[in-house]
């Protein structure tokens, strides 16, 4: 069982609490990401993990073994760095070997792993090549040579695409999810790219400020954010927010922003709780255009359409606010040129409480 | 293009000739290129001028009265009106017990500066990168930089005290333990070990300064992903710190042979004497007995072509060298 487990981990520097107690569990096999803004302290909690810093409070697990006081090299952890940390005085294949070598494991294993992960990670015509010799792709292929040729239990990634452009990110993030398959190997990547994190991960850790925001599967934190900060992180364009408060309607509870009313699904904390302030998630995907002869639609003040081909961003503004919608284009270029607001079926509005940002419970979609 | 007929494709390359003919013409020649260079960019001309003067008074305009060394040189003829007597002095020169000896002496001495002078600073470096504790560590090196900002002849007043025969710190401890006391400064066998010594203790420290400069620069990933790996210190500095500072030492080295026959020739007047010669005298101090004291220029600038000539040899040698087998050299 190669799960990491982490118990109220805290990093201090100083007086400074960096990270502020961590609990997680990592199943064997499970490729796990922390995602969040940068400084939130992802890759502090990565180094504590790997062990290049020290855990000032709290109890780490890896392999239910107890390894807090463990050095670095018995914690049988591979790390792939942000800027590849190849040595440049060494060709590709002595750079994926280095790790073995270092172990002076026997010559004849080591050159049949080097062998055997260049040819896994497709770098078999380079292997005489030194570093700076190669694309950024290819180098990115060498860090992570390294790390996968020791067969560690667990693999630590820390932002290992953010070296690449855009184009080359989209390969490699292809190609990491495609090994992990392969390997099967526990995996913890920490990157600031939701897009990254909803792609790879099984699980996602979306961290803030030292504290896990939340957890969950991708699909699960993008339709049940569990409050704003999650809402907001992920999806792209992220999901709408709208000051209101709540009033009776005449099918349970609405929320007046402005001059207008949206109606609510009847939630029951938002029973009898007339006046009180909340937030509006509107994911931009869960709406519908409205053109002037809709029924029930909330009118918004469009700016500015971006047609991206299959699908246009509607640029608006809804009561002050900027107020994003998605929508295919297929058959509805005509509606959109007469677009005057949405419609939005009641349950998939997401309901935030306004002070404390939390989403109101009650409150889940299914996939 | 391959389908296309055959008059057509003349006719491009054609076109092709005559805008390269017009790109040509268009280009200004390089005295014009230059010029706007030095029109846009004058400051940083400005900020050479210095070093330029400095080479051309202190460097190029002596090597005018270099014609010497092929003249029966006299001062009152000047450099001009001295009679050109073409390789004579370089004969007397290597006729001469002395200046053979001088020579024998400046490769010795200047083998074992080399030896064990040029990898001093480089240990110093890595062992003060392995000091943990920062307070330990800044004492220490400001101590060892200390020797390089003292005077050579205050240096050599230390080392002659310390050797003293009388009350010298080296003989005392000899006696603690039994030994007889040694006069070590008119011992011929002495004098290079104390010479080199001598010159790694006053210049090492400061030296080491380039080395850890260089250290500082290589990326701390490096290191991480090796503790990761499960690297000791001991592998870390041969297999990542050595091999990262090595285009630095090449270097030092290429710099370190073309100043190779330059022995600190002022520490060796300080601290020889006649009793020494045998083993002490050098090129230089050879130049300025001979040169200075003895007023024959003449054949004190040939003895000095000669150790520049050959110092220019080794430093074009050194880069060759190393250009070939290690992709760094000094141009
Ligand atoms: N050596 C250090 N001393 C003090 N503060 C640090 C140190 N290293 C990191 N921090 C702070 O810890 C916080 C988290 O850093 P980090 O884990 O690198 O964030 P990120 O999520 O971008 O990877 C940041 O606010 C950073 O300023
Ligand atoms: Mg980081």
């Amino acid at each position: 069982m190669s799960g990491v487990t982490l118990e109220k981990i805290v990093k201090r520097y100083g007086a400074v609490d960096v990270v502020h107690g961590i609990d997680l569990e990592v199943q064997e096999k499970e490729f796990v990401v922390l995602v969040g803004p940068s400084g939130c302290g992802k890759s502090t909690t990565l180094r504590m993990i790997a062990g290049l810093e020290e855990i000032s409070d709290g109890d780490l697990t890896i392999d239910g073994r107890h390894v807090n006081r463990v050095a670095p090299k018995d914690r049988d952890v591979a790390m792939v760095f942000q800027n590849y940390a190849l040595y440049p005085h060494l060709n590709v294949a002595e750079n994926i070997a280095f790790g073995l070598r270092i172990r002076k494991e026997k010559k004849d294993k080591i050159a049949a792993a080097v062998d055997e992960v260049g040819r896994i990670l497709g770098l078999t015509p380079y292997l005489e090549r030194r570093p700076a010799d190669l694309s950024g792709g290819q180098r990115q292929r060498v860090a992570m040579g390294r790390a996968i040729v020791r067969r560690p239990k667990v693999f630590l990634f820390d932002e290992p695409l953010s070296n690449l452009d855009a184009k080359l990110r989209t390969q490699m993030r292809a190609e990491i999810k495609r090994l992990h398959k392969r390997l099967g190997a526990t995996s913890i990547y920490v990157t600031h790219d939701q897009v990254e994190a909803m792609t790879l991960a099984d699980r996602i850790v979306v961290m803030n400020d030292g504290r896990i925001e939340q957890i969950g599967t991708p699909m699960d934190l993008f339709l049940n954010p569990a409050n704003t900060f999650v809402a907001a992180f992920l999806g792209s364009p992220p999901m709408n927010m709208v000051k209101a408060r709540i009033a009776d309607g005449a099918q349970g509870p609405i929320a007046q922003f402005g001059t207008q009313t949206i109606q609510l699904a009847r939630l029951p904390e938002l029973a009898n709780s007339k006046g009180r302030d909340v937030i509006l998630g509107i994911r931009p995907e869960f709406v519908t255009v409205a053109t002037a002869d809709t029924v029930g639609q909330v009118k918004v003040e469009v700016d500015l359409i971006e047609t991206l081909g299959s699908e246009a961003l509607i640029h608006a503004s809804l009561a002050g606010d900027p107020f994003v919608i998605r929508t295919e284009t297929v058959g509805q270029m005509a509606i959109l040129d007469g677009i005057s607001g949405f419609t939005i079926e009641p349950h998939l509005i997401r309901v935030f409480d306004a002070q404390t940002g939390q989403a109101l419970p009650g409150q889940v979609l299914e996939q | 293009m391959i389908n296309e007929p055959q008059l057509h494709g003349s006719k491009t390359e054609e076109l092709i000739v005559e805008a390269g003919e017009a790109l040509r013409r268009r280009k200004p020649s390089r005295m014009v290129r230059i010029g706007d260079h030095v029109k846009r960019e004058w400051q940083l001309y400005l900020m050479l001028l210095p070093t330029i003067l400095w080479l051309l008074i202190f460097l190029y305009k002596p090597m005018y009265g270099l014609q010497i060394a092929f003249k029966d040189y006299s001062i009152f003829r000047g450099v001009a009106g001295s009679p050109w007597i073409g390789l004579e002095h370089f004969q007397t020169l290597f006729g001469n017990d002395q200046f053979l000896r001088a020579i024998k002496n400046t490769v010795i001495i200047s083998f074992y500066s080399l030896i064990f002078g040029f990898p001093m600073p480089i240990i110093l470096a890595l062992m003060f990168n392995e000091v943990l504790h920062q307070t330990f560590k800044k004492t220490a090196q400001t101590i060892v930089y200390l020797p390089h900002f003292i005077s050579s002849v205050i240096i050599a007043g230390i080392v002659i005290t310390a050797f003293s025969p009388s009350a010298g710190i080296v003989n005392t401890v000899l006696e603690w333990f039994g030994g007889e006391s040694i006069y070590f400064l008119t011992r011929p066998e002495w004098f290079r070990p104390i010479f080199v010594g001598t010159g790694i203790w006053q210049e090492a420290g400061f030296q080491s300064i380039v080395y850890l400069a260089a250290i500082a620069g290589v990326s701390p990933t490096l290191y991480e992903s090796a503790v990761v790996d499960g690297a000791s210190r001991w592998q870390m500095m041969w297999k990542i710190t050595l091999p990262s500072i090595l285009p630095t030492i090449i270097i030092m080295l290429i710099i370190r042979i073309g100043n190779m026959l330059e022995v600190s020739f002022e520490m060796i007047i300080l601290l020889y004497q006649p009793a020494t010669y045998e083993t002490a005298d050098v090129v230089n101090t050879f130049i300025y007995r001979q040169g200075i004291q003895g007023g024959q220029y003449d054949l004190a600038a040939a003895a000095g072509l000669f150790n520049a000539v050959v110092a220019f040899v080794l430093v074009m040698t050194a880069n060759t060298i190393s250009k070939r087998y290690s992709r760094t050299s000094l141009w």
